[in-house]
């Protein structure tokens, strides 16, 4: 763990981070790599992945409309838009 | 120095289901923006998504028709990344369990088969619509495209040309409109894909790196975007430079490919079980289910076409593989009682004018109806081979119908024996040097007569009078 892995992780997750705090974050997150770690430890072998904890499958539901045109509703709550659309930032590609 | 081209391609198919993957809004193309959203889509703190069974079915039906694996248990993963179309701030996908896995389809180049084998279709949901130039200096968001259901196909790179690569497209194309999991509409986005394209010496065992070009919505511009890709590659292999592993963009007006990420901002999508969604499992009675009410796949087509109305297996392969080429094929056959006939036209001169214009019978001018006009004409002899072909294009440009092309061209087939014997006599009468040396043993002159008769009536002349006329004439 390191200065510049740290402040990838910041930039994917969009967080910014002051400088300062830095140093005090790379031994948080080894701490917590290295706590994570004993699952390692662990054999797994002939285990199969666990994706859910639950033991339980998901119910589908049938192809039927049922929502309605909140789009004033849903405008409103946003920092900026116009009649239709929400706005942000311009994204440049 | 010659090279060799791998080519895979990631298609993204939109399911045309009534709703969303995981909400009950509908996804209806072309409505006013942002009217078509749930809780769901917008990611809202408190909301759960949960899968439309329709999704399911159609990813199934794929599955079922390619020869595929079907998983009986599957699940979501969440794919990490920041985008102002994508509300929640990452897209639910299926990474490591995939629904389908493992298939394969049968592509034709040159009428020549090759297996393309499908690694894997997995169900994810579609992201919103950003629209960057319709407000000053600020992008706007449609988010009635989020939460679409998309079916991505992937397949192996075992693809190695661009004719290959159309040709795969348009066969995943035409199953999935044939299984009605699709509409196939191109223009409205229902169909994208993702071309991976890198080259290598035929010696080399391994694979050169690729380049990714990404979204590229019609048959044409797949063609164009990987020509143009390999001599970028291969030009800068042959300076002694290196290919980076990136994604391009094709632009299809200035005809090129160019970088679209920096590698700063490498993807790095932080993949991990969606803790929202519990394993999805079908059971084989529903996968039976949905296999009885499929529709008649192209190979059950295929082994009917050759019993029934006896085309050989290659031509009814060509026909079946296409939903609108099979349903042009039986009502011709039907109407004309002449299915070798409709089949050969098909084949060859409506083929061949769909691969000029690199376009699918779905989108050119000519329908079901006038094609069967056509080919009843040409059998009851009102028009002959060579004017059908005129009328054909003219009906390929206009869509007129074949009647009224025959009628205002005047093309209508001369069958009238006292005219054509007029004609022949004039042809005969004309050419005194040509008679006396067929008369003198030159038999190879009798083309020559008969194109000078069809000259003369341009065209128009049923040929085997005019054969048996001319016979007669001349002996």
């Amino acid at each position: 763990m390191d200065k510049e892995t740290v402040s990838t992780i910041a930039h994917l997750s969009r967080l910014s981070l002051e400088n300062e705090k830095g140093d005090k974050l790379i031994s948080d997150l080894e701490e917590i790599l290295e706590f994570v770690d004993q699952l390692n430890d662990a054999n797994t072998e002939n285990v199969d992945p666990l994706s859910s904890p639950l033991e339980m499958t998901a119910r589908l539901r049938n192809d039927d409309l049922n929502s309605k045109d909140r789009k004033s509703k849903f405008l409103s709550n946003a920092p900026d838009s116009n009649e239709d659309y929400f706005l942000v930032p311009r994204v440049v590609e | 120095m010659s090279w060799e081209t791998t080519i895979g391609l990631e298609i993204h198919v939109q399911l045309s289901t009534k709703t969303k993957l995981f909400s009950g809004a509908s996804t209806q193309f072309g409505s006013n923006p942002n009217t078509q959203v749930d809780y769901v889509d917008l990611g809202l703190p408190g909301v759960l998504p949960v899968p439309n069974r329709e999704a399911f079915n159609k990813a199934i039906m794929f599955g079922l028709a390619t020869n595929s694996t079907i998983n009986s248990i599957s699940f979501f993963d969440r794919k990490n990344y920041f985008y102002p179309d994508l509300p929640k701030g990452y897209q639910i996908t299926q990474m490591n369990k995939p629904i389908v896995e493992n298939g394969e389809i049968a592509i034709y180049v040159d009428n020549k088969e090759k297996i393309i084998n499908i690694t894997r279709a997995h169900l994810e949901e579609d992201a919103g619509k950003s629209v960057h130039d319709l407000f000053d200096g600020k992008t706007g968001v449609d988010l009635n495209r989020a939460g679409t259901p998309l079916l991505e196909i992937v397949s192996e790179p075992e693809i190695s040309s661009p004719e290959e690569a159309v040709a795969y497209f348009k066969a995943i194309h035409q199953l999935v409109t044939y299984l009605d999991i699709c509409d196939g509409n191109m223009s409205q986005g229902s169909m994208r894909c993702d071309v991976n394209v890198s080259i290598k010496k035929p010696e080399d065992t391994e694979l050169g790196t690729r380049a990714e070009l990404k979204n590229i919505n019609s048959f044409r511009f797949i063609d164009r975007a990987i020509r143009h890709e390999v001599n970028r590659q291969i030009k800068l292999l042959e300076k002694g430079e290196k290919i980076v592993q990136e994604t391009r963009l094709y632009d299809s007006d200035k005809n090129e490919t160019r970088s679209m990420r920096s590698k700063e901002a490498a993807n790095d999508y932080r993949y991990f079980p969606e803790p929202d969604l519990l394993p999805i499992v079908i059971d084989q009675n529903e996968i039976n289910e949905i296999k009885n009410n499929m529709p008649e796949l192209p190979k059950a087509k295929v082994s009917r076409y050759i019993d029934v109305f006896n085309l050989d297996e290659a031509d009814a392969k060509i026909i079946a593989t296409s939903k609108e080429m099979s349903k042009m094929f039986e009502t011709a056959a039907a109407e004309s009682m002449n299915p070798q006939l409709a089949a050969r036209w098909l084949i060859g001169e409506v083929n061949a004018l769909l691969n000029k214009d690199n376009v699918l019978l779905s989108e050119s001018k000519l329908e079901i109806n006038n094609f069967s006009a056509l080919i009843i004409r040409i059998n009851d002899e009102t028009i002959s081979g060579k004017i059908a072909k005129t009328v054909l294009e003219k009906i390929w440009e206009t869509g007129d119908t074949v009647d009224s092309i025959i009628e205002s061209e005047g093309l209508v087939q001369i069958k009238d024996s006292g005219l054509i014997e007029e004609i022949c006599n004039k042809v005969v009468s004309d050419n005194p040097d040509q008679v006396a040396a067929y008369r003198a043993g030159k038999d190879k002159l009798f083309g020559f007569f008969v194109g000078q008769v069809m000259k003369e009536s341009k065209g128009k002349a049923n040929p085997k009078n005019v054969n048996e006329v001319l016979k007669k004439l001349l002996s």
